[in-house]
Order: structure tokens, then sequence, then C-alpha cells
């Protein structure tokens, strides 16, 4: 309970933290100024990374996952992952720096499918696609080493503390509405919220605002005692890999034999993703079980329409996050991004853009619209999860021996050490 | 022995000693560049005192070369400082990567020499059920939590959700083209003067109670804004402070553009965005006008249909003298016979309807003021008077509060008192506040007698009340109102006075301008400008800016002295009001609107 309340603790600060520091991106020390004819340099636009070296990404990350799933499944060597983990915070991470990653790529994924006039780069999507398939072969071993932001949390996981089983099927939900936020906000063509609200590319790149670099800490200091706290209560491509793990044709096993229930590798998770073996007498009654289920089967379109309904009430709220949403905000009520008496750089650029007031109400009315339909889309959703969730704590689910929970298991080999069986000896 | 083997301490291995070192110093180096960060932050290198008093030398004396080479080398000096910091910020990064990197791998080193013992508790327990059925406890909390947690909030904010940008879009196309004045229909009047039609039922149907803090009043928008007659609140103050001091209507200079009113009338420009909003009426049409900022150019005019007989009026009020109000949603507009209009900022008609010919001389010229989701008419006449809200989505009574005054010309203003809202209103036998929510009546004073034309000034709890052939008084606003002072030396019958926290301003129609200390009632100055004044004075920043009836604008500082500042002239009459925004001035003045400004 104790811990429960630590992880509680460490969650409301985080969110603290976003509403406490404003991010200060302003340019405060503007360029000189010349009297003397001299010129001042154009500012240079960076050219974009060789086409080469971005299939070199993608052989590196098929590479690193052919190696992880191989150390994993044949070596068993948890020694292994961890390199790897070192490996991919190294390549992935620093000389990367965190750029292009699998979590961010949904957003460009979404963005493709929802917008005409947006071509994914095949790079970004083959990012996307590939731990996928990893996952549905052998389990997320993307996320036991190769996923830099899972990696870096790996590592610094030194004193991890088991929280309560209940309390990481609550948080679990997160991820879902973080997931399902992060497509609204891509399929609009507002923000790549995965990305701006990355707590770790700040590590990487050496440059992030003070509050970013807060959030980051934060979430490293708190991963020392929770493992993963990034990866299990928020990432939202792990809430896509728990769904398609769950499938996974060759998973990963605590013992390479048959159990012999020494138990030994029963507190050897840190994400508390190892079934424990249940006895068929633990079973309710079925008459029990089976009146909750069909209940909660009938609750579910309540819980999505109620979702829907809930969120529909936030789509003006969500729509506002839109630049144009807001442009069109400020121009209404001449507020000027409460820049005072300075005309602020949005009004200016739209001035000299041409375009007129009503072009870009009729945009804001579109994205509106399609924020409106988003929300309740977003909200059904969300209770979709919930009522799924529940109807999955309500089914028994026989476990004669230890095994790794599919869903929630990072495969980082970590139990595979405590277990006494060796392959060939039984 | 086993004692000496608990005192003796065992000393650090070379790892523990590296993970402590490494992590002291990763801290102290934290620790320093959050301190460098917030001192960044509150440095700003190019705007200091030292170089600001330079530079401001040198605009005196350009020629001076040595204070030139002074300011480079300051200049060069502040850019080297920030451009180290930026360095040392960046040093400070590695180091602290370096040292949390060596601080992990010395905790790895240590935790990999030690000796994992497996601790197995015995016996197995059975908490599968357990723990499927804790779970499925607190995902149902949470879940509800969340839910309600959602619709507190939607509650809570639904004034901002339900404010979609793109009501502007709905009519999109509407927009930049006149709207023919016959397009609207004048059987949507009912004779019934308690009904009001509604354009779009539907809209009407679909609104929702809203919620706001009170205290919030007057909005940022509403500040950045010129929603009403005499500025946010009908206070006479702007909460613009750059507006400019000089112009010269003759030569067109400062003159960003000038258009003319198609119809007459005595009510003063308001603001909003890029619009400007003014209405005009004769006997026969009533109409409400939309000018572009920017340009000018009337985007709209909307025809307010009729629906009885105008009363008769003076030459020095007219059918139109209740200036408009907005809240940056729709335009509201009250004629002298008692038609009253809601119109969108496309030129939609809203909804209209009529408040009854008022029984007084001269016709309704109380200008209106928007109160959140509340429009506020004053309708003060010889019998019946009262104070209303009408709901600006459909124009229905929210409430009606019936006034035993006398008929008055003068117009309500709402003050934020810092713990609760009041609006307050001025007519024989004197001043009264009522609750903007409910419309309850709050306090009242006696104060002021016969046909009172001027509004009241209102700062820091102190409201200020004056009339021809009555008084002049400054009352401390509350549950127990007191008169802190009186004087009678110099009164108004048309211009609204106007209150700094320090000084109060007293125009006089004849042409004289009375400063006094407001909680004493000192006289500091009487100045004479030698012109009729029918505008109300106006607060912009530490000036006072006061338009004659000859289109003069006398300008001074708002100080204990009479400080002139500018004189600058229009060159057409003008009895109305100016309005501040985005460091321009708008003027109605002749038959003509002006923008002045760049």
């Amino acid at each position: 309970m104790k811990k429960s309340i630590y992880i509680l603790f460490f969650i409301l600060s985080a969110i603290f933290a976003f509403q406490s520091f404003p991010v200060n991106a302003e340019n405060r020390f503007p360029k000189p100024e010349f009297e003397q004819g001299h010129i001042q340099p154009e500012t240079i636009t960076p050219s974009p990374r060789l086409l080469l070296l971005e299939y070199l990404d993608v052989a590196v990350l098929i590479t690193a996952l052919s190696l992880i799933s191989y150390f994993i499944l044949k070596k068993r060597s948890r020694k292994l992952v961890f390199w790897t983990s070192v490996f991919s915070v190294l390549y992935f991470g620093f000389y990367r720096e965190g750029c292009v990653c699998s979590i961010g790529a949904i957003q460009n994924v979404t963005l493709a499918l929802f917008k005409d006039d947006y071509h994914i780069p095949l790079t970004a999507f083959l990012f996307f696609i590939i731990p996928l398939i990893y996952t549905l072969l052998f389990g997320r071993t993307f996320c036991a080493g190769i996923c830099p932001l899972g990696a870096l949390q790996d590592i610094v996981g030194l004193k991890p503390m088991p929280i309560e089983a209940w309390l990481e099927k609550v948080l679990g939900i997160f991820p879902f509405i973080y997931l399902g936020l992060a497509v609204l906000f891509a399929a609009t063509g507002t923000d790549f919220v995965i990305c701006r609200y990355d707590p770790f590319v700040g590590f990487f790149r050496l440059d992030a605002s003070f509050t970013m670099f807060m959030i980051g800490g934060l979430f490293l200091i708190a991963g020392v005692f929770i493992a993963r706290p990034y990866c299990r209560f928020l990432c939202p491509y792990g809430a896509l890999l728990n769904i398609i793990s769950r499938f996974s044709f060759k998973h990963m096993t605590i013992t390479p034999e048959t159990c012999i229930n020494c138990r030994l590798c029963e507190n050897a998770c840190p994400y508390g993703a190892i079934n424990m073996p249940v006895q068929l007498k633990e079973k309710e009654k079925t008459e029990t079980v089976v009146r909750r289920y069909i209940l909660l089967s009938i609750m579910v379109p309540i819980f999505i329409f109620t979702g829907g309904f809930l969120a529909s009430n936030f789509s003006s709220g969500f729509a506002h996050v839109n630049p144009k949403v807001k442009l069109a905000k400020e121009l209404k009520n001449n507020t000027n991004y409460g820049m005072g008496e300075k005309e602020a750089l949005e009004i200016t650029a739209f001035r000299s853009s041409g375009q007129s007031m009503d072009e870009l109400n009729l945009e804001v009315a579109k994205i509106e619209k399609e924020f409106y339909l988003g929300s309740w889309i977003l909200g059904g959703f969300t209770g979709l999860v919930f009522g799924l969730m529940l109807i999955s704590l309500t089914v028994f689910k026989y476990h004669p021996d230890y095994s790794p929970n599919k869903a929630t298991c990072h495969s980082c080999a970590r139990c595979m050490e405590f277990c006494p069986v060796k392959p060939g000896v039984l | 022995m086993i004692k000496e083997d608990k005192k003796t301490k065992r000393p650090f291995d070379l790892w523990e000693s590296i993970f402590l070192v490494s992590g002291v110093f990763s801290f102290v180096v934290c620790v320093l560049l959050i301190a460098n960060y917030f001192q960044i932050n509150r440095a700003d290198p190019v705007n200091t005192k030292v170089l600001n008093a330079l530079i401001e030398r040198l605009e005196q004396d350009e020629s001076d070369q040595a204070l030139r080479t002074e300011i480079r080398e300051f200049d060069l000096l502040a850019r080297k400082a920030y451009f180290t910091n930026q360095w040392q910020i960046r040093f400070g990064g590695y180091l602290l990567l370096a040292g949390v990197l060596v601080c992990i791998l010395a905790a790895l080193m240590i935790d990999a020499k030690k000796t994992k013992v497996k601790e197995i508790e015995l016996p197995v327990k059975k908490t599968y059920v357990l723990t499927q059925r804790n779970a499925r406890k607190w995902l149902s909390a949470g879940g509800l939590m969340l839910a309600v947690t959602a619709m507190v909030f939607a509650y809570i904010t639904h004034k901002n959700m339900e404010d979609p940008v793109s009501g502007e879009a709905s009519t999109g196309n509407d927009r930049n083209t006149f709207v023919d004045p016959e397009s609207n229909r004048s059987d949507d009047l009912s004779p019934d003067t308690t009904q009001f039609a509604v354009a779009d039922t539907a809209k009407a149907d679909t609104v929702k109670k809203l919620v706001f803090n009170p205290l919030d009043y007057p909005t940022a928008a509403m500040k950045n804004n010129f929603p009403t007659f005499r500025g946010a609140g009908a206070i006479g103050l702007s909460h613009k402070n750059n507006a400019p001091v000089s112009w010269d209507g003759a030569s067109g200079r400062n003159i960003k553009w000038k258009t003319a009113v198609p119809l007459p009338g005595m009510n003063s420009p308001i603001v909003w965005g890029n619009f400007v909003f003014l209405t005009g009426a004769n006997e026969v049409k009533q109409e409400v006008y939309c000018f572009n900022k920017n340009t000018g150019k009337i985007i709209w005019k909307t025809n307010v249909p009729k629906s009885t007989q105008s009363p008769k009026v003076s030459d020095d009020t007219g059918h139109a003298a209740a200036s408009a109000a907005t809240d940056g949603e729709n335009v509201y507009a009250v004629f002298s016979n008692g038609d009253i209009a809601a119109i969108d900022h496309a030129g939609k008609m809203i909804w209209s309807g009529n408040l009854g010919v008022p029984d007084k001389s001269y016709g309704h010229s109380s200008s209106l003021i928007v109160y959140f989701d509340k429009l506020i008419v004053q309708y003060d006449q010889k019998k019946g008077s009262n104070l209303m809200a009408l709901d600006t989505k459909t124009g229905k009574t929210i409430w009606s509060t019936p006034r035993k005054v006398k008929s008055s010309w003068s117009s309500p203003s709402i003050v934020n008192t810092g713990s609760r809202v009041e609006i307050l209103v001025l007519a024989d036998p004197g001043l009264s506040s009522y609750d903007p929510a409910t419309g309850k009546q709050l306090w009242s004073i006696n104060c002021t007698s016969g046909e009172v034309g001027p509004s009241i000034a209102y700062a820091n709890g102190i409201a200020f009340a004056v009339n021809e052939y009555a008084k002049l008084a400054a009352i401390k606003v509350g549950d127990q109102p007191t008169i802190l002072w009186e004087n009678n030396d110099y009164l108004s019958d048309v211009p609204s006075p106007v209150a700094t926290k320090d000084f109060l301003f007293v125009a006089t129609s004849y042409g004289e301008v009375a400063c006094y200390n407001t909680k004493s009632g000192e006289e500091y100055w009487v100045h004479d400008f030698e012109a009729g004044i029918y505008s109300s004075p106006m607060i912009v920043g530490k000036l006072v800016y006061l338009m004659d009836r000859k289109g003069t604008m006398h300008i001074f500082k708002a100080e204990k002295k009479f400080t002139l500042v500018g004189e600058p002239m229009l060159g057409e009459k003008s009895d109305y009001t100016p309005a501040f925004a985005d460091g321009q001035v708008f003027i109605r003045a002749g038959n003509n609107l002006y923008c002045i400004g760049k």
C-alpha cells in the first residue's frame, strides 16, 4: 500500500510539473544591429539526413531486434539483453537523438491515414510496423532493450519495488487514453503530442525546455524504484504492443523446460508480469462469474456512450490546441497571444499570408467538426477499454505453473536468471 | 565478539566510493545548472538599466562617438556573457550526463556483487480471486472518479467549451457583403412587447446554463477590446495605454481612415477584434453598422425593423443615442423607441424585440452593457422604471427589478469591488447597486436629483455621482454606503466624470474641467477649455482624453497639476466619447467615423 502511495505521488507530481512550468522557448537575444554595412548571414536550414543513413537505421533496428529476440529466446541471457539496451540507448538514443522512434511513428501513420497531403517517410512507417511484427512473433522483445526510452529506464531501474497488482491494472488504462489522445491530435493535424511531451528525448539531445528536463528527471528518479514508469503507465506504443503480444507466436518462457513450481522466480519480475499458478479450486462459482460477465457485457455499450459523451464536452478545448483554431480565437478576441502591444508573430504571419478571416474561419469550422467527432471516438474508445478491462478481470484464467503475462511482460529476461531448471535437464 | 562485529564498519570498496563521489558530483552539477537556468531567465542582458540609459543619452546627442563606442563595448560584453552562460549550461549538461552514467555504472557493479538470495513466502497465498476483485473495485472507482471529474470540469468550463471559434464561420459567406436591409423579417416581431423574436430557434433551444467566475469581470478579452460605451465596465477607463497624442483632421496627419456613417446617431463607437460598431437611426430606419477596423470599410449594415412609432426626440439625443455593446459574439443595440436587437458579428440578426416605448422625454438613451450571458438594460422612465437582464442568446428576460426612480438618461456601469461584482446605476434620487446574477438590489443611497444624464465614475472602491443642479458626491460603496465628501462647484449635465485611484476629473458641459482628490475631495485644479463638452473623458494610461464639441481632443496628464500634453484637432463637431484599441482611437465626429493612429 505504501508503495502504491509513492506511485500515486509520483504521477501527481508529474501532472503538477506539467502545469507549473511554462515553456520558455522565446529567443531572448536578438541579432545585433550593425551600422557599418555588415550583412547578416542567411539562416541556413540543415539538409535532411541522407536516405541511405535512414535505411541504415532500419537495418540496425531489424538486426537489433533479431539479436535481442535470439538472446531472450535462445540464449536466455539477461546480460546480453542488458548490453543490447546499452547499445540502443547509445545508438537510437544519443546518436540518433531519439528520432525516428516507433512510439512517435504512431502519429506519422495516423496523419498519413487521415490527411491526404501528408506522405509518410518509409523509414517512419517501417519503424512503426517492424516492432509490431516482431512482437507478434516473439513478444515484446522491442520493449526489452531496443526502444531507447524503455532501455534507459531499464538501466536506471536499480531498486525496483513491486506494486500492488490491482494498482497495476488501474494505471494500465492510461496508456490507452494517451494513445487515443495522440491519435486524435495527429489525425486532425494538430500536434505530435507524443514527441512534444517525450520525457527522455531532452537527455538524448541535451536540449529541452526546463519543464521537460524536470519531467524527464522525475521519471528517471521514479524509475530507480518503480520499474519503467513511462512504459507501463503512459507509453501509447506499449498499449498497442500489449494487445499484439497476447497473440505472439513464440513468447519467452520463464523456464526452458517444465516448471517445477519452485517459486524462486515469484518475486523476480519488477513489472509484476508473472502469472502465478492458480488452482482450479480458487475459481468462483460459475453462476456468479457468468452473471457478472453478462452484466459487464451489457454495460460496455453504456461505457462507450458515456465516454464519448464526456469527451465530446471537451472537443472545443481539445480543438483550441490546434494552432489555427488558436489563431482564429486570438484574432476574434483581439488578445494577441498575451503579447501586449507588440503584435504576435503568428498574427503577423497570418496577415502576410493573404488569407482572409472568412477562409480561416471556414478552415477552423472544419477542424472543430473533426475534433467533435474525434472526441466522441476517443471517449468511446476509452469506455471500451475500460469495459474490456473489467471483463478480463472477471474471466478465470487457469495457470498450473509460473508463466509470463504475455500482455505486460517486457521480455527483459530477469526472471530467467532465477529459474534453476536448465535446458535439457528435465 | 558479536558486539565488535556490529561496531566494525566495513570500509567502502572501490565501486561504492565511485558511486558516492559521482552521486554527489552529479547532484552538485544539477543544482548549479538549475540555479544557472533561473539566473538566465531573470536577466535580460540587452535591456539593462545601464544600457538603456546610455542609449537614451545617445538619442539626445547622436554625434557622441565616444558614447557610441561605449554602448557597443557594453553590448558586446553582454553578448559575451550570454554566450559564456550558454556554454556553461552545455558543458554542465555533459558533466551531469557523465556523472550520472558513472553513478549508474557503479550502482550496477555494486548490485552485481551482491548475492541474490531468494525469499519465498510460505505458505502459498491464494490471492488470485482477491486480486481480481480488488482490481475490479479500484478500476471501477477510478473510472467513476475520472468520469465525475470530467463531468465537473466540463460543467465548470462550459462557457469556454461552448465557444467554438467556428461560430464566426457559420455565416462566413455573408461576410464582406452588405446585408439587404429588407431581408430582415419585420414580421418576426411580436406585437406583444414582452416577446422576442429569435431568428434561429434551434440555437435558442440549445442554450445551456453558462458557468463563469464573476470575479473575472472584466475579462481579459473585454480589456483587450472596447466592448461598451466608456470601455469595459463603462467607467471611462481604457485598458490600453498606447493611444496617439497627435493628429490633424485638416491635413489628414495620423488619420488612418475616415468613413461616412449612413444614418445619424449620438452613440459612440465600440470595438471588438477587427470590428468597430456603431448604430444610426432616423424616424423611419434603425441600423447597426460594422466597420473593418483596419480599412474603415463598412463590412455590413443590418436593419433593425421598427416595431412601433418612435417617440419625439431632441436634436441632442436623436433616435440612436444609446451606444451598442458586444460580448465578442453578438453586438446589441437599442433605439429611442425601445427596439432592441442582437446581431452576430457576421451581420445576422439573432433576436430582436421591443422593451415598450419609454415614457419619458427624448426617448431611450441609456447605453447597453453585457455581463457574461446577460445584457443589462437600464430602463428608467416616468412610471415603471426597471433594470433588467436579458439573455444574450435569446433576448428573454432573466430578471427584471423595478426601480423607484425618476426618468434618467445615464448608463449602467459594472464594477468589480474585489469581493463581488455590482451594477451601479444613477437616477434621481440616488445611486443604487444591484447583483448582476439575480437583479437583487444590494444597496442604495440618496445623492442626486433632477433629470440625470451623466453616468458614474468609479475607482478604488469609491463611486462618484454628479448631476447639474444637484451635487457631486463621492460614495464609499458597500452594504453600508457612505458619502465621503460632496461638492457643488463644478457639475455636469452631459459628460460623465472619470477617476483614477487618486484623482477625479469632472468635465462640465460648458467647458471647465475640475480635478479633485478622490478621498478628501480637495480641489487640485480647474481648467477652462473654452469650448462646450458633451463627450465623456477617458483615462488612457496616465493621460486623460477629452473631446470638446468643436472636435478638439484635449489630452492632459492625470496628475495633481494640470499639464497639457496635446490638443489635436479633428475639424468636425463631436459630441461622442472615443474608443481606444490597439494603439488607435476611434472617434465619431460629424457624419463620419475616424480611425486615428497607424
